[in-house]
């Protein structure tokens, strides 16, 4: 799920406990049967998700048609082939609500959590280099401005990337024009974060620390080899921390200039994940440079990082009503489709709404779910209505397929009926559900401990 | 899908219903069940559920036994045994039986029930301490059976349909990170042998009442029940089209939620459920 401005601020009742819980996680992949290896992780079970902000929206603006439908495709499967599609992977999947996702890992396409090799067979065969080269996974927020794409910069469209994206790194068919249109128009919607540390052209404020004043003296300080140089000559402070071009800093080739906005949050660093922490990259450039850093600037310098790196409101927790503004935001498409029969984006809907609608409904255990004390019965009528959402929604689509769309109209209507009726099941039963981080604790400690006894 | 011969090597039944009867649930579980009415189809449901419960029931005790001998092998083919007369039942395990279905089946839990014997057996390749989970589930089990025989114990059509086209639902379901049987990895086992217990409720209850109001709509049931059969009939999840299980699923579920007015049931949207079996579970 996402979050607009309006919930990125609207902080739940479970926010403090969420901060306290934050390390609960899920379990890496266990079965020989999964599609993925033993071992792997997607990290999709997240108490806080990153904050998601939309130009468009920040402006007063609207999400349009192509942004819901952008919006939509992004946390499909549908568009991708292969095991990506059999595991149920998205965009989203690596870059969660727009961001990177630190703790990605797949057994031999991943070095370190964070990091994936792009060029690996286990995705596509056809894509295969034969090297192990596993590269960080990219935040997109500002993506608008960071051309070229690609951690060596082979792109300089925003689209052929996406396009490769999906055809070559997950064996995804050929995507339409409106496919990629639509994912082109969401991305250039993600926006950075605010940071209150930082003006708009790259300033420090009042807000920043003395720490980081200095090391903003230092970032713009002439190299001692080479006094054309600074670290504001790749990172310009007034042209989001970029230069557009790629380098060789000694990493083993050319790579391009990576943002510094927000750049905090996107660890592990460097195009290959090798460094883990602002202070480790600070230490590379002064050694690769011989710039002579004192210890002191050096942690200047890693302040001024960690300052204009910031986020006001990084993360978000996620609560029903999160899930329930977003999945109509997405099912909105069929305010379109549906009347302009267009049965590619109306089966696209039904499946990736009602895939999302299926994860919202997991969220709320069971009676087998052991772990969980109280609420069963709100908990089983808030799957039931999940199940009601699902149901209806495969109506319309069963609808559209035998080419009655007066009736996928119809049964439309009915599921934004039923949302509307579903959602206070749900909210009532949430303090009952993986939204809680009480009960999310439980239950993934009660899923850890199978996993040992599975030893 | 159980065969007719199985119910015949049971007495269970036949000490219970008359002789008309028995013939009439022999015919039930061949498959093309001519029930009168889903009231009589739902009396002949019994007989299967009774055999299948029969079947965990012996297979957990084959279990208990090999585990005492340390024979890994054997517990964990007894482990498979028993779990297909589990995973068969699943229409009417939730909503009829849920107390022990939460005892005998739950998820995630180490201490008891299926997955705890299973990542014992299936992971860590031990036959150690397995000896109270295992009897805890044969005492659960037998409980089970217990209700089942009781004289006061009736399925109704209306909770029937809506454990079926649940579980339809169900099967759907994401099964990418390996199923119901991660552990084990057996999970296609379960699909087929839930989608086996759709089939023989459909058929047993619902078909010949449906065919007589909306045949069209009874065919497309059936076709769409064959279907996830043939998706799910592989030797594993990974061979599996999961897509086209999701969307089968889907459809066949909505498609029983469709019938249900024809029937003259409920359609079960949420807000119509019976919560009783919810209030008894607490």
């Amino acid at each position: 799920m996402r979050f607009g401005p309006t919930q990125a601020t609207a902080v739940g009742g479970f926010i403090g406990l969420a901060m306290s819980l934050a390390a609960a996680h899920a379990t890496p992949v266990v079965s020989q049967d999964a599609t993925l290896p033993v071992g792997s992780e997607l990290n999709e079970q997240l108490l806080d998700q990153p904050t998601e902000l939309f130009a468009a929206e920040q402006a007063g603006g609207k999400r349009s048609h192509l942004f819901n439908l952008g919006d939509m495709l992004f946390s499909s499967s549908a568009i991708f082939g292969g095991k990506a599609a059999d595991a149920g992977m998205s965009c989203n999947s690596c870059h969660q609500q727009g961001a990177s996702n630190p703790k990605l890992f797949v057994p031999g396409l991943s070095k370190k959590p964070g990091t994936f090799d792009t060029t690996g067979a286990l995705f596509n065969a056809k894509a295969d280099n034969g090297v192990f080269d596993p590269v960080t996974v990219p935040s997109l927020r500002g993506d608008k401005f960071l051309a070229p794409y690609g951690h060596d910069g082979r792109f300089a469209s925003l689209r052929d990337f996406v396009r490769n994206v999906i055809v070559n790194e997950f064996a995804g068919p050929e995507p339409s024009g409106q496919t990629l249109d639509a994912l082109i128009a969401y991305i250039h919607e993600i926006s950075f974060l605010p940071n209150a540390k930082m003006t708009s052209d790259g300033h420090l404020t009042g807000k920043a620390s003395d720490a980081a004043r200095r090391g903003e003296v230092v970032f713009n300080k002439p190299f001692p080899s080479n006094a054309s140089m600074s670290c504001a000559t790749c990172h310009e402070a007034n042209a989001a921390f970029v230069d557009h071009k790629v380098h060789d800093i000694g990493t083993g080739g050319f790579f391009k200039t990576k943002t510094l906005v927000n750049a905090k949050f996107n660890a592990p660093y460097f195009h290959d994940g090798r460094f883990d922490n602002f202070d480790e990259v600070v230490g590379y450039f002064d050694k690769h440079y011989d710039l002579g850093l004192t210890k002191d600037e050096r942690a200047d310098l890693v302040a001024y990082l960690d300052a204009i790196g910031d986020a006001d409101t990084p993360f978000t927790p996620n609560t029903v009503q999160a899930e329930v503004d977003e999945l109509s935001q997405f099912a909105s498409v069929l305010d379109v489709a549906i009347p302009s029969r267009d049965k590619e984006v109306i089966r696209l809907a039904v499946d990736s709404v009602g895939a999302e609608w299926r994860e919202v409904g997991e969220n709320f255990p069971d009676r087998k779910d052991t772990s969980v004390e109280g609420g069963l019965t709100e908990r089983l009528k808030a799957r039931a209505g999940v199940r009601d959402l699902v149901l209806t929604l495969r109506q319309v689509a069963m609808a559209a397929e035998a080419d009655d769309f007066t009736e996928a109209a119809r049964l439309y209507g009915e599921y934004r009926q039923a949302v509307a009726t579903v959602t206070p099941y749900l909210k009532t039963a949430e303090q009952w559900s993986l939204y809680n981080p009480r009960v999310h604790e439980k239950h993934f400690a009660a899923l850890r401990q199978l996993a040992e006894l599975a030893k | 899908m159980p065969t007719s011969s199985s119910l015949t090597s049971s007495p269970w039944r036949f000490k219970q219903l008359g002789c008309a009867a028995a013939l009439f649930a022999l015919a039930a579980l061949s498959g093309t069940a001519q029930a009168a009415s889903m009231k009589d189809g739902a009396k002949a449901y019994e007989p299967f559920i009774a055999e299948n419960i029969g079947k965990a029931i012996a297979g957990a005790k084959e279990m208990q036994a090999a585990v005492k001998a340390g024979d890994l092998k054997a517990a964990q083919d007894a482990w498979i045994k028993s779990r297909k007369g589990w995973e068969v039942m699943e229409p009417v395990t939730g909503t009829y039986f849920g107390e022990f279905d939460k005892t005998v089946d739950p998820w995630p839990n180490a201490k008891s029930g299926y997955h705890a014997i299973e990542a014992v057996l299936f992971s860590a390749k031990k036959t150690d301490d397995l000896d109270q989970p295992i009897a805890e589930m044969l005492a659960n089990m037998d409980k089970f059976e217990k209700r089942l025989n009781d004289k006061k114990f009736a399925f109704a059509p209306q909770k029937l349909l809506e454990g079926t086209a649940n579980l339809a639902y169900e099967v759907g379901e994401e099964k990418s990170g390996g199923g119901e049987s991660p552990y084990a990895a057996t999970s296609i086992i379960d699909m087929q042998q839930n989608v086996a217990g759709i089939e023989f409720a459909w058929n047993t209850i619902f078909a010949d009442t449906l065919k007589k109001k909306d045949a069209k709509l009874a065919g497309l049931i059936d076709e769409r029940t064959q279907n996830l059969k043939k998706l799910v009939g592989v030797a594993d999840i990974k061979s599996m089209d999961a897509k086209k299980v999701h969307v089968g699923g889907e459809e066949l579920a909505a498609l029983m939620l469709q019938a249900a007015p024809k029937l003259g049931l409920k359609p079960f949207k949420v807000g119509d459920e019976d919560e009783e079996g919810a209030d008894k579970a607490k």
